[in-house]
Formats: structure tokens, sequence, C-alpha cells
């Protein structure tokens, strides 16, 4: 409970307002001086002093030279009330300090380990297994599912315990968080959020496959990173793996994933790997033969750059070449989507609505955002 | 509860000429139902995910309440998101959805349940809350999406077209319920889309957005009934407003519009705006909504300076109205509207009056409307 919340609540329950303050001991010691005492009162939990102006103090905790108290107006609480307010500070339970040691431990080892990968990923050493002692105890020969973190925020400060923190609360189960660059993080996250949904589905009678799963899982994540961290960021997750023999492998793959998708797919940021496939390889063909047969193939026109056609072929696209449906989400007439569709093909020689134009004019738009992101 | 300010906001993406927002300047008052409206890539959503901390201001300042939160993480800014794009938790049911940022919060096992059931209740989804997101239908889904909002109790919710992906009948009813919740929760809500009738049916105040730059700020009626531009009478209102170029000349002491088929008198209200303003004789626009035409003999008695005569090439019978798609009236097809209960019909030469306090005129060159500048 935060020190809001049950000031809140002690404050409904006196019907009195009251005010945490923090003070030092010294003036501590003179309160209690002051009120009669022949030696200074020790601040223990439960201890109360008057004070001058009508008030009370009612010590909490000291820490080194400094007292935690709270403070109330002596006319709004009665002698009964005082006593169970001593009494109820005295036994409240300490909070326990959350254990340094262990936590910064595996902090440590997560740091080492993104550390090693790092230097097999530049090295090209995309096969080599994770040393024993890099296994946190064997943890990584379990299967677990891979996630690639990239966040843009250069306000990132002292994020690991945060963000591990919130990932556990997440996924339910303690997940590994490895850092990779200063703003990239592996997730490690647990298989029981697939064998779960699985065994509901049996369940349902209605079968959701690995692949949609993974993705509604990452879109999940990605959103509550957004609201709860601190913003925008972009995730891409991979199928299952064997941490211990496949984490560089993955780690590559799905760092290409996130490259790809926010070269090809600007405004997205949820990326799936099984979904980039003709985006690699595009990319894979060298800088200059795509200018080349940009040129080819833009000579046709430039009315494919027009913002209100582009924006009309990817919808188009993306909803499987439905005419119906694109003027839909286009908020125009059905009319309208088959007059510009016509232009485009008078202008061009490619009728989208045929199989082989749409795959040649799906590659030029691809082929026009990478060569225009030089 | 609290307001939001835009002082000056730019937004301008590395590398790119041009910048998505500009000089984007709104004072959202408390408890006000304010929407963003215009086409794609107008710059509505990135405005709405400035506010949200999800983009990086490039220039001004926002201010939630009376505070400065530029620099502030989402998180800590008080709001809650309801998104198109960011899905409910998989593996979560609904209560544990909702119950989400509270729990990151540290809230009270108590409140947090009080909260949940709460907003459970008034989204009438208290029999889903063991529910995992796969099994509800997409209208729930955004119930639960709304309500994972509520329990937040924040200052300031920010909706991104969260009801795109419902079909339009489930669409409407979602609607109605956001705004009978937002009015009960008396919470400033900023609603991004692209359906001018969402806008206008919603919004308190609408703001139309194009290529980044606000078109106009208003209340939905007077953005129906006094569009400052072209592009915002043209994207107001269903079916959409005529534009018909002709000449303005002054003629026998009153101010006509001429063009091919049309020969009306304006108003002299109207007319002497036009007057004041150095038109005549020269080429304008006129609008007219095509409700402003109107076939009932009582009518075009009444208006004999402003009949037209043209040709029905299509009537479409909609029931309570009809849709005429006329030709002989300028050069492009125009629309016009009448009472299901008129007899025209396709392919027949049809008498209408034009309201003439209604239309618009525009200025051929910077689309501005002569009348509202």
């Amino acid at each position: 409970m935060s020190t809001a919340q049950w000031k809140e609540q002690l404050e409904q329950i006196l019907n009195s307002p009251l005010r945490v303050l923090r003070i030092d001991l010294q003036e501590w010691n003179n309160a209690s001086l002051e009120s009669g005492a022949l030696t200074p009162l020790e601040p223990s939990p439960g201890a109360n002093v008057e004070v001058t102006g009508g008030r009370i103090w009612y010590a909490v905790r000291m820490e080194r030279a400094h007292v935690e108290v709270i403070e109330l107006e002596l006319e709004h609480v009665s002698i009964t009330e005082r006593r169970l307010l001593a009494w109820t500070i005295e036994h409240m339970k300490p909070v326990k300090p959350a254990a340094p040691q262990a936590a910064q431990e595996a902090e440590r080892q997560a740091e080492e380990l993104g550390a090693w990968l790092a230097m097999q990923l530049e090295s090209g050493n995309l096969h080599e297994q994770v040393p024993e002692s890099l296994t946190f105890g064997g943890r990584l020969y379990a299967d677990m599912i891979p996630f690639l973190l990239v966040s843009e925020h250069e306000r990132l400060r002292n994020t690991y315990a945060e963000l591990e923190k919130l990932l556990n609360s997440f996924f339910i189960e303690e997940v590994m968080l490895i850092p990779l660059k200063e703003q990239e993080w592996l997730i490690l996250g647990p298989m029981s959020l697939l064998s779960d949904a699985e065994t509901e589905d049996r369940n349902d009678g209605e079968e959701e496959s690995t692949l949609e799963l993974l993705a509604s899982m990452c879109s999940g994540l990605h959103g509550m990173l957004a609201s709860e961290w601190v913003g925008e960021c972009h995730l891409a997750v991979g199928q299952p793996i064997g941490p211990a023999k496949m984490i560089v492998e993955t780690t590559s793959l799905l760092r290409e994933t996130v490259f790809l998708g926010r070269k090809f797919h600007v405004g997205e940021n949820v990326h799936l790997p099984w979904m980039l496939h003709l985006e690699r390889l595009l990319n894979s063909i060298p800088d200059s033969r795509r200018a080349e047969y940009m040129e080819q193939l833009l000579n046709r026109s430039d009315v494919l750059l027009e913002p209100e056609i582009l924006m009309t072929l990817e919808t188009f696209f993306r909803l499987d070449c439905n005419v119906s449906e694109t003027a839909k989400k286009l908020y125009i007439h059905r009319n309208t989507l088959l007059y510009r569709l016509d232009k485009l093909k008078q202008e061009t020689g490619l009728d989208v609505r045929l199989f082989r134009d749409a795959v040649l004019v799906k590659i030029i738009l691809l082929l026009y955002k990478v060569t225009k992101r030089k | 509860m609290a307001g939001v300010r835009l002082e000056h906001i730019f937004k301008k993406y590395p590398g790119s000429e041009t910048a998505s927002v500009t000089d984007f300047n709104l004072d959202i008052k408390d408890k006000e139902f304010l929407v963003l409206v215009g086409p794609s890539g107008c710059g509505k959503s990135t405005t709405l995910r400035m506010i949200a901390g999800l983009e990086e201001i490039s220039e001004g300042k926002l201010f939630i309440g009376e505070r400065l939160v530029n620099d502030v993480a989402p998180k800590d800014r008080d709001i809650a998101m309801v998104f198109q794009s960011y899905a409910l938790y998989p593996h979560m049911n609904v209560y544990q959805n909702m119950a989400f940022g509270l729990k990151l919060r540290k809230f009270k096992k108590a409140d947090i349940d009080k909260r949940v059931r709460d907003a459970a209740k008034i989204l009438d989804i208290e029999h889903l809350l063991d529910r995992k997101p796969k099994a509800l239908s997409g209208g729930q889904r955004q119930r639960v999406a709304l309500g994972r909002a509520i329990v937040r109790e924040p200052q300031v919710f920010l909706m991104d077209e969260p009801l795109s992906n419902l079909d339009a009948k489930l669409r409407g009813q979602m609607r109605a319920e956001i705004s009978k919740l937002t009015k009960r929760l008396e919470t400033t809500t900023i609603y991004v889309t692209h359906d001018q009738i969402e806008a206008m049916t919603m919004g308190d105040r609408i703001v139309v957005m194009k290529d980044g730059f606000i078109q106009q700020t208003a209340s939905p009626e007077e953005l129906y009934n006094r569009p400052v531009n072209m592009f915002v009478a043209g994207f107001i209102g269903a079916p959409s407003m005529n534009f018909i170029k002709g000449t303005l000349s002054e003629q026998g002491g009153s101010i006509r519009f001429k063009t091919s088929g049309i020969d009306v008198a304006l108003t002299e209200g109207r007319a002497q705006i036009v007057r004041e303003k150095g038109l005549v004789g020269k080429e304008a626009i006129m609008g007219i909504r095509p409700e402003d035409f109107h076939d009932e003999p009582v009518f075009i008695e009444a208006s004999p300076n402003s009949v037209v005569n043209a040709h029905v090439e299509v009537s479409e019978n909609l029931g309570h109205e009809k849709y005429l798609y006329l030709n002989g009236l300028g050069s492009e097809t125009v629309i016009a509207r009448v009472d299901g209960r008129s007899t025209v019909t396709d392919g027949i030469n049809v008498k209408l009056a034009i309201d003439m306090n209604k239309v618009h005129m525009f200025d051929i060159t910077t689309e501005l409307n002569v009348f509202e500048s």
C-alpha cells in the first residue's frame, strides 16, 4: 500500500486531516522535552509527543537523523483514538526491503548474457551455444517464447528493474529480461502462455494457430508497454525456442524483423517475422539494382506515388484486393474506388485486380519505400 | 478532471520535408467531448499520440490541466487510451484485463474489485468477467477496452478510431453508448475518427484537419451551416455539398450567379457581401447542400428568382427521401435530396427551387467561404 493510500484511509477512519512529515531527530527531542519529559522520548514506532499549537506527533520510523511522523490536531481525535493509533503504529509490520542482493545478482547475470550475446551477433556466430555458466542455472534449456523490444525513448534511466517488474506482472510468471544495446532488450516469456491458450481452444472447440496466439500476445504486450511504460516501442516475437541453443540465431532474426518492419511498414510497431518474407527478399537486393528496377518500373508513370493512390493501393492489398471492403474502409463509394483503379490502369497499364499486376505493383510500392528512405 | 491545451504544436519527422502537424492551437475545456476528424494522413492520430505521449512533440507546449506534460511519460499523464491498435491482453480474462493498470499502481484489492465491478456494470459486461478476449465478440471487446480506461478514472480519455473494426450496425450502437458513458463520467474526451457522421453525432466541438493543418474548429451545427472553406463544406455532410462553378454578375440591381442551366439571384444581404469583396464579374463556386433543392410547388412559386430546370439521370428511393442525380446544372452531376413522397423519377426533367438563404459561395482561388470570411 502506498503512503498516499494509507494516509487517505486513516483520514477517513479518524475523520480528521493528518500530515506525514519528516523531521529532524533534534526537533523530536526538543518537542518531547518541551512536553514535560525529563529525557527525550525514543522515536520508536507508536511513540507520541504533544507539540505546541494543539498538535500531536506519532513516530512511524526513524532513518538516521530523521524521524517520519504523523501529525494530527489534538482536538480532532479522542483519547481512545490516540491510544489506538499509537498501538496500531507500534504493531505495524515493518516493510520488508526488497532483497537487493538477489535482484542485483540476477541483473548482473542478465547483463553478462547480454554482453556475450552481443559479441556473438557482432561476430556472426549465429549457431553458438550459451556457455553453461550463463544459463541461469539451467533455465535456458527450457523452451521459451522470445520477444525483442526496442525503444526509441532517450529518457530511459535505470530501467532494468522497473521493466522486469512490469513484465513479471504482465506475464503473471517470471520472465527473463536480457539487455542488449542501450534501448534494446530480449525478453524470454513462459511457454505456459501458449499451452494455456491451447487447452482452452480444445475446450471451446475453436483452434487458434500458434502464430495467431503469438501475434495476439505480442500486440497485447505492445499495448501494455506503450501505456504503462515510457511510451511507444517496437516489438517482435519469434516462435518458441530452446534459448541455450538458439538464442543467438533467434535474436538475429528478431533484430532483422524489427529493422524490416520499421523500414517497410512505417507506423507499425508490432513486427512478425513470418509476415515479412517478401520484404526480406527485396531488402537483399543490392541498392544499385533496386534503384535500377525502380527507374524502369516507375518510367510508366508517377501516378503510383500520388498520396491518394498510395493509400488506396495499400488498403486494397491489406484487404486482399476486395473492392467492397476497401471502399468501406476508405469511406468512399465503390464506384469512386473503381474509378481510381481504372485511372491507374490507364496511366500505368497495370490492373491491380489481376493477380500478376497486383504482385508487380506490391513490389513497386515496397521498393519505393526502401529507395525513398535512403 | 482537467482540460487540455495545445500551444503552437508542431510535429516533424526526421528527414521529412514537411511537418505532419503544423501550428496546432487548441484549448479543450474540462468535460468536453472533442472530435478530431479528417481524411487519412491529415495528422489527427499524430496529434492524439502527441497528447498521449507516444510521439515526441517537435515544437510547442502541451498542458493537461495546468501541468506542462511535454516530457512526462504516458503512464504519468493521468490519461487513459482506447486505441484501435491496442489489443486486449489475450492471456488474461476480462477482470484481469481491467484490473491490470490498477494493480500496477498498487491499488488495494478491494478498491480494484470495486472499480472493476462498477465499470463492468456500467458497460453491461458483468457476466463476461471470467472470459478471455478470444471468447468475446467485437462489440464486447470494445466494451472491455473502454472498461480498462474507465477504471483508471483519468483526467482525460483518448480514443483513436475505437469503432472502426465494428460493422455499421454495431458502430451505431457503440457510438451512442460511448457518448452516454463519457457524459455520465464527466471526463474530458478527445476522439479521433475519419467518419464525419461519427464526428457530427458525438462531438461537442469538432476539429476538421487536412494535411496537418486545422481547417476549422466549431460545433457540429456551425461546421454544417457555416463551413469556412470548400474542404470543410465538402467533408461534412452526406451526401456531400454540390460545388458548381459560375460567374457573379450585377443585373437590375441584384447579384446573379450564372452558369449552364443556372441563373439565380442572391439574397440582398449576400449580394452586398459579394459587392464589398469585389467579386462582381468574377468567377466563383456556389455550394448547395442536396437538401436545399426543393421540388414542392409551394416553394417553387415562392422563389421565382432561384428556380432551375434539370434532367434526372438517376433517382434513388430510400423510402423517407429520394436522391436525384441531376444533369444540366453546371458541368458536373448534382445531387438533390427530396421528400420520399415526391413523384420525380429517372429520365424526366424536373423544376427545382434553390433555397438561396442556405447557399454558400467560395472564392475560386482561395476556396474560402465568401460569406464566412
